[in-house]
């Protein structure tokens, strides 16, 4: 995993034309920690994720990727991290196995099926399945984009809502997957508002409504 | 270079088995144009325009059909990863060149596979002699759909990033194909009028014209896929 | 007085100065009909400020993409405002003359279809800026499309013509020289040219600061 990846921002603010969806937000993530961001709905937990993960261009302030002292470029920032989010949807039209050999592929990763089917073992689905996503349940569609999101194993993890549609066993599992994540020296950064996952994590943003 | 190539691939097979299993693009490009091409038969048809007029009006008849089914279709490759959410995930996945190349590949495919059904039936309905000069006509045709697929998908991916977007996708292509569209119709008329030296202009302005687009686009487009 | 207030009264009496030119300095061109020659004073301006703005607004929209400073997509968006504006002058004023001269308002004479063009363009261009909400998307996806219609407007200026026949006298103008016109003709021509580009700077300047106070006031809020 490298040396990991510090992720700063301060004094970030988003507006769409007339409406302010929020400012002065800042705020520092070490490896090996968790941030939790908090707020209720339509605070713009989203869309601060979306400006952390590089998608989004903040209309105020700055947000950095930090390897010691060296910073990661904007554009290179993509190759770091890994995302969970509803708002992120994978193929519907191709299976589970289509999907993340599709991205392996764009992210030159030389896997073979074998290490595919591994990943898809991992996070509890069956890799001879060969129905297409879109016949999957949202909690089966939940488990595949973590599938997604770990394929490259990347030093930094965005987690938006990540255990809203999955059964106890599988949000136990996701727990302990995530805690072991950061203790092997990876960045979190958990947006949330399930009171127990707001107890992953020792630091946290709340955003205002 | 070649990991470049072998992205962009990875992403047209993407989007081509994708349209394999729902067929949109293929059939909003191909019912377009045979519909159209089924009217303007029937109203028109071969005997109605007199012998001197034929090469330029029924060239420009058959751009005018190519050109409204690709305004039908060419959009979808960038709109369905904003309609179905997936483009964020591609977004952070696939560098913005290798997204650019494979959707230009999968644009020229579809218009490919249009002209080669639609120009063979538009000749034999229409009666338009363009079989004589059949090496010409390849020309005309790749360097036209070439220039086509170029801009119209780079302003796919604008106008897949706002709102609105099916009637954005005519309003800012007509402007930027309006040149090419001309000078497609001059090539395929010198083609079936046998004026080759027409034919040799329109060619070197679709080439230069659609080349100077690649290098625009290529340039232009992580700004766009990015933002 | 500062100097910005002796520029716009100087720029007031030169206008004042162009327009008395143009109908008591000159004579009625030959090969015209009737007055109609003396529309070429204004036509002819307003018609190089909507290209003029095109090319403001396009190269602050290459400045926006290097240097994502807000201030250059307002110029790119203002330049362009007033081009569509210029440009729908240079239009209406060439319909009158084309009317008169060939009996047509619209007869697709290259020229006229270059204008047409470029209003097409103008209007997609506001039509791609009021589909995006999101201001920082919108300077960039406004800024790239206008240097996708800078790349497409020579070939259609200069490719397009050369395979058409043109009506427009301009050409015919160029060709004769000033023998047959007057050089009262072209003194006016080009004060009329100095002027209206002179006001394009100075409406320009207005609408940037205009822009700016407007955008200032949405930044406060946030």
């Amino acid at each position: 995993m490298g040396d990991g990846i510090r992720i700063e921002f301060s004094e970030v603010g988003k507006r769409y034309d007339e409406r302010v969806i929020f400012r002065g937000i800042s705020g520092t993530v070490k490896p090996g920690s968790i941030l939790v961001l908090t707020g209720p709905n339509g605070s713009g937990k989203s869309t601060l994720v979306s400006i952390l993960c590089g998608l989004l261009r903040p209309t105020r302030g700055t947000v950095k990727y930090l390897v010691g002292d060296d910073e990661v470029e904007r554009w290179e920032w993509r190759f770091h991290l890994g995302i969970v989010a509803p708002a992120m949807a994978l193929y519907e039209e191709l299976t589970a196995h289509e999907n993340l050999r599709f991205f392996a592929r764009v992210r030159d990763l030389k896997m073979d099926d074998d290490d595919l089917n591994q990943i898809l073992e991992t996070v509890g689905l069956d890799p001879r399945r060969t129905t297409p996503v879109v016949g999957f349940s949202t909690g089966m569609q939940q488990r595949l984009k973590i599938a997604q999101a770990m394929l490259h194993e990347p030093e930094v993890l965005f987690l938006d809502e990540p255990g809203a549609n999955l059964d106890p066993g599988g949000q136990d599992w996701f727990e302990g997957w995530v805690a072991a994540y950061a203790a092997a020296g990876g960045t979190v950064v958990l947006a949330t508002n399930d009171r127990r996952e707001m107890q992953w994590g020792m630091n946290r943003v709340e955003l205002a409504g | 270079m070649s990991s470049l190539l072998a992205e962009a691939l990875a992403v047209a097979a993407k989007d081509l088995r994708t349209e394999f299993r729902t067929r949109v693009a293929l059939n909003a490009l191909g019912l377009f144009a045979l519909t159209t091409l089924a009217a303007v038969s029937y109203t028109i048809g071969p005997y109605r325009i007199a012998e001197a007029d034929r090469p330029y009006l029924l060239s420009a008849l058959l751009w005018v059909v190519i050109l409204f089914a690709s305004l039908a279709g060419l959009d979808r490759t960038f709109v369905k990863e904003e309609e179905s959410h997936t483009a964020p995930l591609l977004r952070l996945s696939a560098g913005p060149h290798a997204v650019w190349l494979g959707k230009l590949l999968f644009n020229l495919g579809l218009l490919a596979a249009l002209m080669v059904i639609l120009v063979p039936l538009f000749i034999v309905l229409m009666g338009l002699p363009l079989v004589l000069h059949f090496g010409w006509l390849v020309a005309v045709l790749a360097a036209g759909g070439f220039a086509l697929a170029v801009i119209t998908t780079i302003v796919a991916a604008i106008i897949a990033r706002a709102m609105t977007r099916g009637a954005l996708f005519a309003v800012l292509s007509l402007p930027l194909l309006l040149p090419l569209v001309i000078f497609a119709i001059q090539g395929t008329a010198g083609v079936a009028s046998g004026e080759i030296e027409i034919v040799h202009q329109s060619l070197r302005a679709m080439i230069s014209f659609g080349g100077i687009m690649v290098v625009v686009s290529a340039a232009l487009f992580p700004v766009i896929w990015g933002e | 007085m500062k100097f910005s207030n002796i520029a716009k009264f100087f720029l007031l009496v030169w206008m004042l100065g162009v327009i008395w030119a143009a109908f008591y300095y000159v004579q009625p061109a030959e090969g015209f009909i009737g007055q109609s020659s003396r529309i070429v004073f204004f036509h002819v301006p307003t018609a190089w400020v909507s290209v003029l703005a095109f090319l403001v607004s396009c190269v602050s929209s290459i400045q926006y993409l290097r240097t994502r400073d807000p201030e250059h997509d307002i110029r790119a968006a203002v330049a362009s405002r007033l081009g569509l504006l210029f440009a729908v002058l240079a239009t209406v004023t060439g319909a009158i003359f084309a009317r008169i001269m060939w009996n047509a308002y619209w007869n697709w004479d290259p020229r006229q279809t270059s204008i047409a063009i470029l209003l097409l363009i103008y209007a997609a261009y506001f039509a791609l800026r009021s589909a995006v909400p999101d201001p920082e998307r919108r300077a960039a996806l406004a800024a790239v499309y206008a240097i996708l219609a800078f790349v497409t407007v020579p070939f259609l200026v200069f490719v397009v013509p050369r395979i058409y026949w043109s009506l427009h006298p301009d050409t015919i103008i160029n060709v004769r020289g000033a023998n047959d016109f007057d050089s009262r003709y072209t003194q006016v021509l080009l004060a009329s040219l100095a002027g209206f580009t002179g006001l394009f700077v100075w409406i320009n300047s207005i609408d940037c600061r205009l822009d700016k106070i407007r955008r200032r006031r949405q930044e406060e809020v946030l």
